[in-house]
């Protein structure tokens, strides 16, 4: 019998026409979201013709600030790539840009045991474990004290 | 029309069934028919789920079951949360005068073929799922996890709520031969489990398991010629939502805040009515928010409701008296149908619940899902 080492590579994407400005973007160094170029309003996961007005919609970058809505500390090696990582954080992030507007994302830069739900992040561009794509992350950033 | 469960079939639980989906199916399906006399030539319809492909569909169980052909058939891509519309589809079909007499059925092996709270392999991932599989974010005892804590933080509900029902469905599994999982659990052995993902301990989390379980529906003429007493499906709600885990406005209410109230104004009933729940209960989170939803205690009181015996026997209503999902074992919800219709018969043994006339059963989690109830007698 012969050993064979496994790496591990994290899940890819598999972008579509109407994801890929996502990914584009994260290449690039950015985070983007569909926008509505008629309402305004973001949408995310993106379409290709807004949910609420049926407008054309186009990827623009956000400021990448929001707040953790709720988040888990993944002590379970659940999906490959993480294993060397665990436990993680993973948060849902509520985007300062509009109401509802959400990522889910891992936190880096916190200790699970500091993370709190309303907690301030900023977003910032990591790689995909063992994969060519890039992917925002978030990072606790420092309040001012009441 | 109405319609009724007229039979029941089920295989051995087990961890490691060394047989083929086909086969099990094939045992259930049988089974179901033989419980009721029925000469199995009469079967002319027949429903199932799989996920992922991780099962067989009815064509080629009822070949290998000897029907050279069904009336119609249905082969369901989903898992729990298209439980209780396989069970209303079949009966809408006999209604609709398309077939007479449908199996049900529901055979994996979630144990040791394809679970669905592991991902393994080099994936790539489409679909809204493709922004978040990268940061190892893909299943749901993470996604359930993620909204039990959001409750957590509005309504102060604790782990040792969660904890609650675990340790109250086990001590209902204790009496059930044919649960996976017998051992008792104290609320330390709750508490002293190990996480998977927090809020979620092992405790919280179905017992993955192989095997199958088949239901035999048919309409009151049939019903009422065959061996066992008819169990009638009174009325069914569902709610499936295109909005995923991340987008849900409210992680504190499920699709059961849809489902839940199509359901009583179907039936003229309500939570209070119920003599059993079977509470789908992938997670012990989904049995929290689906009580709330479909009116057993108010927002963030379930914790207390089991605390104080409200949901075991001599309370208000016995939740799973199998053990459920957590202790009897995952047969992805049909297995909870199983019960009810048992329990509706009075055939419950060491744990029937006594006088047990309605029974609400429920099946999915978070976006999607849906309900029935059950009664033992016809509507
Ligand atoms: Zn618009």
């Amino acid at each position: 019998m012969s050993v064979v080492t496994v790496v591990e590579a994290a899940p890819e994407p598999l972008p579509d026409l109407d994801t890929e400005g996502f990914w584009k973007a994260t290449a690039r160094g950015e985070i983007a979201l569909g926008r509505c170029q008629s309402c305004r309003r973001w949408q995310h996961p993106p379409v290709e013709r807004c949910r609420e007005c049926a407008g054309p919609t186009a990827f623009e970058p956000i400021s990448g600030a929001g707040s953790v809505y709720s988040f888990i500390v993944v002590h379970r090696a659940s999906v490959p790539g993480f294993s060397g990582l665990l436990p993680y954080v993973i948060a849902l992030v509520e985007l300062d840009e509009q109401p509802g507007l959400r990522l889910a994302a891992r936190l880096v830069g916190v200790e699970p045991s500091e993370t709190t739900i309303g907690q301030r992040l900023q977003g910032e561009i990591t790689e995909v474990f063992g994969s060519e794509y890039r992917i925002p992350v978030f990072r606790p950033v420092a309040t001012l004290a009441p | 029309m109405s319609t009724a469960i007229a039979g029941i079939g089920r295989t051995e639980y087990s961890r490691n069934s060394g047989r083929t989906t086909m086969a099990m199916a094939a045992e259930a399906c049988r089974g179901a028919v033989a419980d009721t006399g029925l000469d199995l030539a009469e079967v002319d319809g027949m429903i199932c789920f799989q996920a992922a492909g991780d099962s067989v569909g009815p064509l080629a169980v009822s070949q290998s079951i000897g029907l050279p052909e069904l009336a119609w058939s249905i082969d369901m891509n989903g898992g729990g949360n298209v439980v209780a519309n396989v069970i209303a589809t079949a009966a809408a079909a006999i209604e609709a005068g398309l077939c007479r007499a449908v199996v049900a059925y529901r055979s994996l092996n979630g144990r040791s073929g394809y679970r669905f709270g592991t991902a393994t392999g080099k994936l790539s991932v489409g679909g809204p799922l493709q922004f978040e599989a990268p940061h190892g974010y893909l299943v749901p005892p993470q996604w359930i996890a993620m909204w039990a804590k959001r409750h957590q933080h509005v309504y102060g509900s604790t782990c040792e709520d969660l904890g609650q029902i675990a340790t109250t469905q086990r001590a209902h599994a204790v009496n059930n031969p044919h649960a996976i999982n017998r051992t008792p659990l104290t609320m330390d052995d709750y508490m002293a489990g190990r996480w998977i993902n927090e809020p979620f301990r092992i405790f919280d989390c179905a017992y993955e398991i192989d095997g199958a379980v088949a239901i035999l529906i048919v309409g009151r003429e049939l019903a009422a010629s065959l061996r066992q007493p008819p169990v009638w499906l009174v009325g069914s709600g569902d709610s499936q939502s295109g909005r995923g885990w991340t987008e849900w406005d409210d992680p504190t209410q499920m699709y059961s805040r849809y489902a839940a109230p199509r359901l009583w104004n179907r039936t003229g009933l309500s939570a209070e009515d119920m003599d059993v729940a079977c509470m789908y209960d992938c997670f012990t989170y989904t049995v929290m928010a689906t009580m709330e939803d479909f009116g057993f205690c108010e927002k963030g009181g379930v914790g207390e409701f089991f605390a104080k015996g409200q949901a075991t026997y001599g309370g208000d209503v016995v939740v799973n008296p199998h053990g459920g999902l957590l202790s009897e074992g995952y047969i992805h919800g049909l297995n909870h149908y199983y019960e009810a219709a048992l329990q509706l018969r009075g055939q419950g043994g060491e744990r029937q619940v006594p006088d047990a006339k309605l029974a609400l059963v429920t099946a999915g989690a978070g976006p999607y899902g849906g309900a029935s109830v059950l009664s033992s007698e016809e509507p």
